[in-house]
Parts: structure tokens; C-alpha cells; sequence
């Protein structure tokens, strides 16, 4: 039957594929951009010529990875994962590491001293430019760094945000601002935490979205609001709205008159703050969105912690006269745990590769994915791993657990971002699907079309999509099946894009369910694309362990691709195949009523 | 319908000698009425009838009479509804008497006045939604055989009674309430089941000094129909409209509705199909939904005739009830109807409303209130 396929279907350019089945030539046109040079920018401070600012290697801008999965587009240079650091940087970073790692993982040092450790080793200052005494980390290092220190979540938490504040204080503030204010804030003393989210309108006309910041008589801007802020100290990086619906971001320094702290809110009254005058939404967006991929570092060391946790539990306990380790659910509980900590890592460096390696780099979505996936595994595999020590370990279990739900909700939750994803990938898909979308809502108008389309799309009726992606190649050889798996994936999200687009047209912003499972989806695609991309890479140039990487990376992705062709498949089913729209009518119907939807089993009509 | 089959098939037979006996014995016959010299037509005195004729002779004749009798006699005594009293009337019938005993008395209609009979009683259950118990099978078994006719009918009966019971998507008790009040509340509850935030107070005309009619108001309004009234143009009047109806099993409740202004309807000049219009959502970690809103109509309440700012019923349903309503309505959180004028258009008034322009009668009360 296969045979008949092959022979039935004639490939849009037999030369290439014949090259390829036989691999007689590696020739291969479409990668190109893997050989361009590196575009090396070395920055100067004219004033001090003997301090170098770092030296940034960033390859020619390409167009935004995942944003093109929606529309299958695969760019397939990705698959060789991303080598940011040079020798000497990377043994930088190593010595600061071994250093942040003498307080941090000393279990017995005091708050204190572990934020005089993060000032010795400039860790306030790590975003800042070297010629302004930072450490001009990016986002690779930030990383690593953020491993470390995310050990004490809080301390974790604190600086992710002060991390992110500097960057959007450097690109919002002009050069003299910015000089005059950055050596206080990169003291440590007091560090930047970042203030968007509100609380939920109570009323009908209420925006939902109601801060507001006005220049007064004398220039000064002034806040008024009330947002969701839980640090009590330092600077407030507040989003508010200017203008009638312009945002913009502001700083208000610490102790600042007119704000008042109850329970998790904050609320000012005429706060006076510093406008980042040049920051403008798309700068906020791509700067503030950083903090997703700091919010999954956080998690994942988070479920590092409990895993580590459950392993000294494990350790020194025995049932029926056997270690507990021998337990073969105990081994596959942990075992999972470590598939996922490890897809996550690789898809947090592999999107950090992204933001450092490429010109203009377009990373929003990578970003907000990573937080995603860990913050919606990590829960999951978390309540399994903490089942193991059960009721013995109550308070180190409620504080992981703990842990893990604050930082999952961390900022926003994981709905609010899969919307994000999903519409985002949606609007970036409009920009080549939108003339086919409105034609296939209009059958009639275009019968030809219609038909021309039914012919394309045969093979992805049957779920076979016709692999030509060949990711295989970019990658280890014994990598292939899980790499077919990938490319099965990336090929159904095209036809799965169309779908949902040509069912709900514009009004697709409001598929919510649907929506959820497209970003679920293409979540998958980019983490397995990061874990095989790591795990060639390692087995290519002889890592140590790179074997158990394989491993790890071909069972993922198997488990994967099930999970993927479900939550494609089920969009694809529609409402009410995949039951969607009986769990909403279920719940409208609570929610309307607001009692119980069945009667107490003991209920009768009649006796 | 089976009951009727069951009658056109029985009727030619009457007429035959085999059946004259019981054509005397047509629902005219009791002569006696043991019903009629009862002083208190309750429950007690029924059952107490029902179990006199039992005692009174041990073959019970006339019994088929009786039930039909008794049966007439239901509505009166307030037992219609009541299922204790139709099985007290099912046991009237003799036990074992009228089973059949071979395939023909069960195949040609065995005491087909009895069964008549019995099947005319579950009839009447069944027009006055009374569901039978599982006792009643027993009872009606016990009579008449697991063939006779009546058991056909019970099992009908019960395949869809209980289907039919409970599928109104409002629930009411099985007893209904007798007072007025509870009645009201139960008919304001239904009717603002739309909104489930809505708020239901009792509120009595006492608490306006100037009103006249000293009565109850049950008034509905959710927050977003509080909201909907406070953002009413003060130069539009509002209006009061009623009285409607609203029945609750047989009985029916008087009800009025605020009516204000709609807001302008959506634009639907979209074209739905270009999806080249997507928004693109915005990038910035926990900023969610819109800086403003559309001033459009998009709650429940905006309906086409107006947008419904509040419901009552009240005591009485007289106007001046209805005037104590505004003013407790104004009292509660809706502070612009001290400027807003009320217009009363009561589509049909009780007898002591009469119909009359309102306006100036709303404005000489504001000038009573003023003045005091």
C-alpha cells in the first residue's frame, strides 16, 4: 500500500526527494542561513575606551520560530541547539556560579547572607551594561544564574523581577535618567518588582484594566489605582494607563507618598513615579515577557527541589525488607519527573538561545510556552512525587506545594497564557491563511477552491500528513522515529490552524476550549523540538550521559506525539465529540442556577 | 385515550341483556348522598365517610356508586390533590373478588363496571396530577389481577407521570403555598432565574411615610440591572408596566416591571469571515482583557421593548403599592429615581386603580416628600 502511495503521488520536486531517500547528496538549498556569517557587534564606551563593552555574536534575524509551527513552517537550523557562550564566558559564568553556589545551597545561611552574596557577585546588576559596572549577562547566563538562586524562592522571585525591571528601565529610560538612577537600584538594597496585574472588575462597565497615570501641573506623573502586589519594599515598576488607552510603565521609588499596602493589593493615591518615556507597549511586551521564562526556571528548580525532597525520603526506607527505591512506581514516579525537568530545561535554553543568538530577536511566544509547559506538568507531577512520602512530610510538603501553585499563578495563570499563545499563533497565521479562511467559509462563492482544497488536505483527513519537513536529517540518524513524530506534529498544526480558524472566523478569539488545546499543542511541538535538538547535540559531540539524553528525548517525544495528535484531533472532533460543549453547558447551568445540577442518590419521584 | 377505547368498546355491550343490570347502575344513582350532610369539608370528614361505608354493610353494596360519587365530591372537600384519599377509595374495592380466574373472565373483561370504575378514578389522579404510589399497585393487584385493565392504566401511569413531574426547569414544592406572600416571592424568584445574581427583598410600604396602602413588596433586582438604572438618561421618563401573570401550577401571581431606555444595539457590520481582523493580544505578563467598554446592548435584561430595571409583585397591585416601590426602590441603592420621572401605564388595572395620567400625580408626591 505504500508503494501505491509513493507511486500515486507525484512529490513537488522529485530530484530533491530522490537526492534525500538515497542520500546521495547532502546538498540541501533551504539551509543556507545555517552558513551565514555571525554578525559580531562590539560595543564601545567612547568616554572610557579602556572598559569594552561585551561583544554580542547574533546571527541575521529569522523569522519567529513557533509563530511559523502554526503554519507548519519548521525552520529546521533550530534543530541544532543553540551554543551562546564562548570558552572564556562560559568559564566566567561557571566561577560565579561555584561562588552563588557556596550560600545557596548551604541549607543553614541566613537570608542576609545570601543577598550579600548576590551583591558580591553583582547579581543586581547582572543585566546592566559592563561599563556600568553590571555583569551584561544574557539571558542563557540569566538563566543558570536564576538555577542557583532559585533555591530560595523568594530571593528567586525578587530577582527575576529586578532583572527584568533594569532591562525595561535601560530601554525606558533615556541615557541621562538611567545613569542617574541605575547605581542605586543595582545596590541591592531595594530591588525592582514588577506591578501589572489588577483586580478582577466588579462591576459590569467597569475596565477591567483601571490605573491610571497623569502629569500634573508640575511635570510629575501621577499614579492612581489599585493593582495585585504582594513585595512591600522597594521600586514598583507599575503599568498604567495614560492617554485613555495608551500604556505605559512608570517607577515609583520606594517609600513614595500615596501608597498603601492591604493583604496582596496596592494601592496608590497621586503616587508620584518616573515615566519610561520610551518604552512603548511592543518594548514592554517583549521586555516584561522575559519574566515568563523566569517564572519556568523557577518552577523547574522548583520540582528539582521536591524531587530531590522525595529521593532523601526514599533513601533511607524499607518495605517489606526491601529498599523503597525498589519499587518499580516509585522509580517511574521520579523517573517522570526527570523527563520533564529535563524537556523543560532544554526548551528554556533552547528559547534563550533564541533571544541571544539571533538579530531582533521574536521570542514572546517561546517564552510564555516555557512557562506553560512546566507550570502545567510541573503541578501534576508534583502531586505524584509528593504522594510518595504522603502524610509524613506535611509542612516540607505543603511548602513545595505551596511553592509550585504560587508560582504557577505567578503574575497571570495558565489559561490567561495558553490565550495568549494560541491567538498570537492564530494572528500570525492570518497573515497567509486569511484569504483561503474567508473562501472556505464561503463554499459556494468558490466551488473550485473547494474542491482543489479537499484534494490538498486528503491526507491529513486520514491523520497522514505527508512528512516533508525532514527533521530527520538535521539530527542524530537514531533520532529519526521520534523526529518523524515532531514532524507529524508540526504538519497537523497547519491543517488544525485552518480548522479552527475556517469554524469560528473571527470570532475565533472567543473558541476558548479550542484555543487552550492549540496552545497546548504547539507547547509540545516546541519543547520536543528543544529536547531532540538538545539531545543530538549532546550525542554528536559526546556529552557525557549524552546516551541517557537520547534515551530521555525519544521517550518524550514518543509520550508526546499521543498527547499532541489528542489535542489536535479533539479540536479537529469538534465540540461535541471532544464533549466541550457538554462540560460548558454543565457548567453554565451551575453557574445559572447555583445549586446542585442532580438530585442526592437517595432522591425519589415516588414511593 | 385508553380510557376512551376502552368506553366505545364497552358501550354496544350495555345494551345487551347481559349487561342491562348495570345500566341502571349509571354514575346517577346514589341516591343517598352520605357527602352532602357533612358540616366540615375537609380530609377528615372525607376519609370519615369512606370507612362509614365500609363498616356499614359487610358486601359493601353500591360500591362502584359510591366511588363515582365520591369521586365527584373531591374538588369540594379539598382532596383532589390528595393521594391518600384515592387510595382510600381504591380499598373501597373488594380484595380477590374480581381476579380473574381463567384466560376468558381475564381475556373478555371480568366486572367491567369495576374496572370502569377504577380506571375512571386513576383518570381523575391523573387530571389532577396526583402521582400513585408503589402501595397503590399493590392495592389495585390485590383487586383486579395482574391483568386487569386499571393495572395497565397505573403502569402507564407511572412511566410517565414521573417523567412529566419535575421536567419545569423551575421547581416548585408539591404543596403549594397558601399564603400570598410566600406565593409572590416564589413567582419573582422564577421570574428573574435569568440573572442569578439578583437580589430578592421584602420590603414593607410602611417604611414610606406618605404611602396609603399598607401592604408587602417583593422586589427583585440584580447589580447589573442596578447598574443598567443608574446609567438611565434623567431626561428619559421610565415606565411601569403591568400588570403581567405569571402561574405557578393553578394559581397566578400578579407582577409589574421597571422599564427603562436600551442602549444602541451592536454594530454588526463585521464581517465575520475575514479573519485577517484578529486582535493581536497584547504580550505584557498579566495584563488581561480592555482599557475600556462598549456602551452596547449585551445583558440579559436589554430586551427588545426595554431594558427591564426591576420586578415586583406587591400586596395589593395598586398604584400607590406600586409608587412605594420607586420610592423603596430609590431608597436601596438607586438614588436616581429622586430625578427621574416614573410614567405608570398599567396595561389592565385592578379595580381600585384607575387609569390616569401619572406623571403629575408622581410630581405632586415629589412635592409632598419636598414639602415634608
Amino acid at each position: 500500500m505504500n508503494i501505491a502511495r509513493k507511486l500515486t503521488t507525484i512529490p513537488y520536486n522529485v530530484r530533491k526527494t530522490f537526492y534525500r531517500k538515497f542520500k546521495i547528496s547532502s546538498i540541501n538549498s533551504d539551509t543556507v542561513e545555517a552558513t551565514q556569517p555571525k554578525v559580531q557587534e562590539e560595543k564601545f564606551d567612547f568616554e572610557d575606551l579602556k572598559v569594552f563593552e561585551r561583544t554580542e555574536r547574533r546571527s541575521a534575524k529569522i523569522d519567529p520560530f513557533m509563530k511559523e509551527v502554526f503554519v507548519s513552517k519548521f525552520n529546521r537550523d533550530l534543530l541544532a541547539y543553540p551554543e551562546i557562550l564562548t570558552k572564556d564566558e562560559d568559564e566566567a559564568l561557571e566561577n560565579r556560579i561555584s561562588f552563588l553556589k557556596k550560600s545557596f545551597s548551604n541549607a543553614n545561611s541566613t537570608k542576609e547572607e545570601r543577598k550579600n552574596t548576590l551583591r558580591r557577585a553583582s547579581m543586581y546588576a547582572a543585566t546592566v551594561n559592563l561599563t556600568k559596572n553590571g555583569l551584561a549577562a544574557n539571558y542563557t547566563e540569566l538563566l543558570r544564574y536564576l538555577e542557583i538562586i532559585g533555591a530560595d524562592l523568594e530571593l528567586g522571585q525578587a530577582i527575576s523581577e529586578h532583572w527584568v525591571g533594569v532591562t525595561a528601565l535601560s530601554q525606558g529610560l533615556s541615557a541621562d535618567d538611567y545613569t542617574d538612577i541605575i547605581d542605586e537600584i543595582v545596590s541591592g538594597d531595594d530591588t525592582i518588582s514588577i506591578c501589572i496585574k489588577e483586580r478582577m472588575s466588579d462591576r459590569l462597565t467597569q475596565p477591567d484594566f483601571r490605573t491610571t497615570a497623569e502629569i500634573d501641573e508640575k511635570g510629575i506623573w501621577r499614579i492612581h489605582g489599585e493593582k495585585i502586589h504582594i513585595n512591600k519594599t522597594g521600586y514598583i515598576l507599575v503599568l498604567a494607563i495614560t492617554d485613555g488607552s495608551k500604556l505605559k510603565a512608570l517607577l515609583v521609588r520606594p517609600g513614595a507618598e500615596g501608597i498603601s499596602y492591604k493583604d496582596n493589593f496596592v494601592t496608590f493615591s497621586n503616587t508620584p513615579a518616573l515615566e519610561l518615556n520610551m518604552a512603548n507597549e511592543a518594548i514592554l511586551s517583549q521586555t516584561l515577557g522575559t519574566n515568563r521564562l523566569h517564572t519556568a526556571t523557577l518552577c523547574r528548580t522548583s520540582l528539582q527541589q521536591a524531587t530531590q525532597a522525595c529521593l532523601e525520603y526514599i533513601r533511607p526506607r524499607f518495605i517489606n525488607g526491601k529498599p523503597l527505591s525498589e519499587l518499580s512506581t516509585i522509580r517511574s514516579t521520579i523517573g517522570e519527573a526527570i523527563l520533564y525537568i529535563y524537556a523543560s530545561e532544554s526548551a528554556e535554553y533552547f528559547t534563550a538561545g533564541l533571544l541571544d543568538g539571533f538579530m531582533d530577536p521574536d521570542a514572546e511566544l517561546e517564552m510564555a510556552m516555557c512557562r506553560n509547559f512546566i507550570s502545567h506538568h510541573g503541578q501534576r507531577v508534583l502531586l505524584k512525587l509528593l504522594a510518595i512520602p504522603g502524610v509524613e512530610k506535611q509542612k516540607d510538603c505543603l511548602r513545595l506545594l505551596e511553592n509550585m501553585r504560587s508560582l504557577t499563578l505567578r503574575g497571570e495563570n495558565v489559561e490567561e497564557v495558553n490565550m495568549f499563545i494560541a491567538l498570537h499563533g492564530a494572528h500570525h497565521a492570518t497573515k497567509s491563511m486569511a484569504e483561503e479562511i474567508k473562501k472556505i467559509r464561503n463554499p459556494f462563492f468558490n466551488p473550485t477552491f473547494v474542491f482543489k482544497k479537499m484534494i490538498t488536505n486528503r491526507h491529513q483527513d486520514k491523520d497522514d500528513p505527508k512528512l516533508d519537513l525532514y527533521l530527520s536529517e538535521h539530527l542524530h540518524p537514531s533520532l529519526k522515529p521520534p523526529s518523524e513524530s515532531l514532524e507529524y506534529c508540526v504538519k497537523r498544526m497547519r491543517f488544525v490552524t485552518e480548522i479552527i480558524m475556517s469554524r469560528h472566523g473571527l470570532e475565533v478569539a472567543s473558541a476558548y476550549t479550542e484555543l487552550n488545546r492549540l496552545a497546548e499543542a504547539a507547547t509540545e511541538i516546541l519543547v520536543c523540538t528543544a529536547v531532540l535538538a538538545r539531545a543530538s547535540r549532546s550525542y554528536c559531540i559526546g556529552l557525557r550521559n549524552a546516551a541517557n539524553e537520547m534515551k530521555l528525548a525519544a521517550c518524550y517525544v514518543e509520550m508526546t506525539k499521543n498527547r499532541v495528535k489528542t489535542l489536535l484531533s479533539e479540536i479537529i472532533d469538534g465540540e461535541y465529540l471532544n464533549l466541550d460543549h457538554f462540560r460548558v453547558q454543565f457548567g453554565r447551568k451551575y453557574l445559572d442556577t447555583n445549586e446542585s445540577l442532580t438530585e442526592k442518590p437517595t432522591a425519589r419521584v415516588f414511593w | 385515550m385508553a380510557t376512551n377505547i376502552f368506553r366505545s368498546f364497552l358501550r354496544p355491550r350495555i345494551k345487551t341483556s347481559f349487561f342491562k343490570r348495570y345500566e341502571s347502575s349509571e354514575k346517577r344513582v346514589a341516591i343517598h348522598d352520605p357527602f352532602s350532610n357533612k358540616p366540615e369539608k375537609n380530609k377528615e370528614s372525607y376519609l370519615q365517610v369512606i370507612k362509614f361505608f365500609e363498616g356499614r354493610d359487610q358486601r359493601r353494596r353500591g360500591h362502584v356508586e359510591f366511588i363515582y360519587a365520591a369521586l365527584g365530591r373531591m374538588k369540594e372537600f379539598g382532596v383532589n390533590n390528595d393521594l391518600e384519599a384515592y387510595k382510600a377509595l381504591v380499598d373501597v374495592l373488594p380484595k380477590g373478588k374480581l381476579v380473574p380466574t381463567n384466560i376468558f373472565q381475564a381475556e373478555f373483561l371480568h366486572y367491567p363496571k369495576h374496572q370502569q370504575c377504577a380506571v375512571d378514578l386513576l383518570e381523575q389522579m391523573e387530571n389532577n396530577g396526583v402521582m400513585p404510589d408503589i402501595e397503590m399497585e399493590q392495592m389495585l393487584l390485590n383487586t383486579f389481577g395482574r391483568r386487569g385493565i386499571p393495572l395497565r392504566k397505573y403502569w402507564r401511569m407511572m412511566y410517565w407521570m414521573p417523567k412529566f413531574k419535575n421536567l419545569s426547569p423551575w421547581y416548585l414544592p408539591d404543596k403549594m403555598p397558601d399564603d400570598t406572600l410566600e406565593l409572590a416571592k416564589l413567582a419573582i424568584q422564577r421570574i428573574t432565574s435569568v440573572d442569578p445574581d439578583t437580589n430578592i427583598n421584602l420590603w414593607q410600604t410602611e417604611e414610606i411615610e406618605v404611602a396609603l396602602d399598607k401592604t408587602w413588596i417583593v422586589s427583585g433586582q440584580s447589580r447589573i440591572q442596578k447598574l443598567l438604572l443608574a446609567e438611565q438618561p434623567i431626561e428619559e421618563p421610565l415606565v411601569i408596566k403591568g400588570p403581567y401573570y405569571v402561574y405557578l401550577r393553578d394559581q397566578s401571581v400578579t407582577y409589574f416591571t421597571l422599564l427603562g431606555k436600551i442602549r444602541p444595539e451592536p454594530k454588526d457590520d463585521i464581517d465575520w469571515d475575514d479573519v485577517s481582523k484578529i486582535e493581536k493580544p497584547s504580550g505584557i505578563p498579566g495584563f488581561i482583557g480592555k482599557t475600556t467598554l462598549p456602551s452596547i446592548k449585551c445583558t440579559v435584561h436589554e430586551q427588545d421593548d426595554g431594558t427591564i430595571l426591576a420586578i415586583c409583585a406587591t400586596g395589593t397591585s395598586s398604584r400607590d403599592s406600586l409608587l412605594s416601590w420607586i420610592r423603596l426602590l430609590e431608597k436601596h441603592d438607586n438614588p436616581l429615581l429622586a430625578n427621574i420621572p416614573v410614567i405608570f401605564t398599567l396595561l389592565a388595572p385592578p379595580s381600585d386603580v384607575s387609569l390616569q395620567e401619572t406623571q403629575p400625580a408622581l410630581q405632586e408626591e415629589d412635592n409632598i416628600e419636598r414639602a415634608g
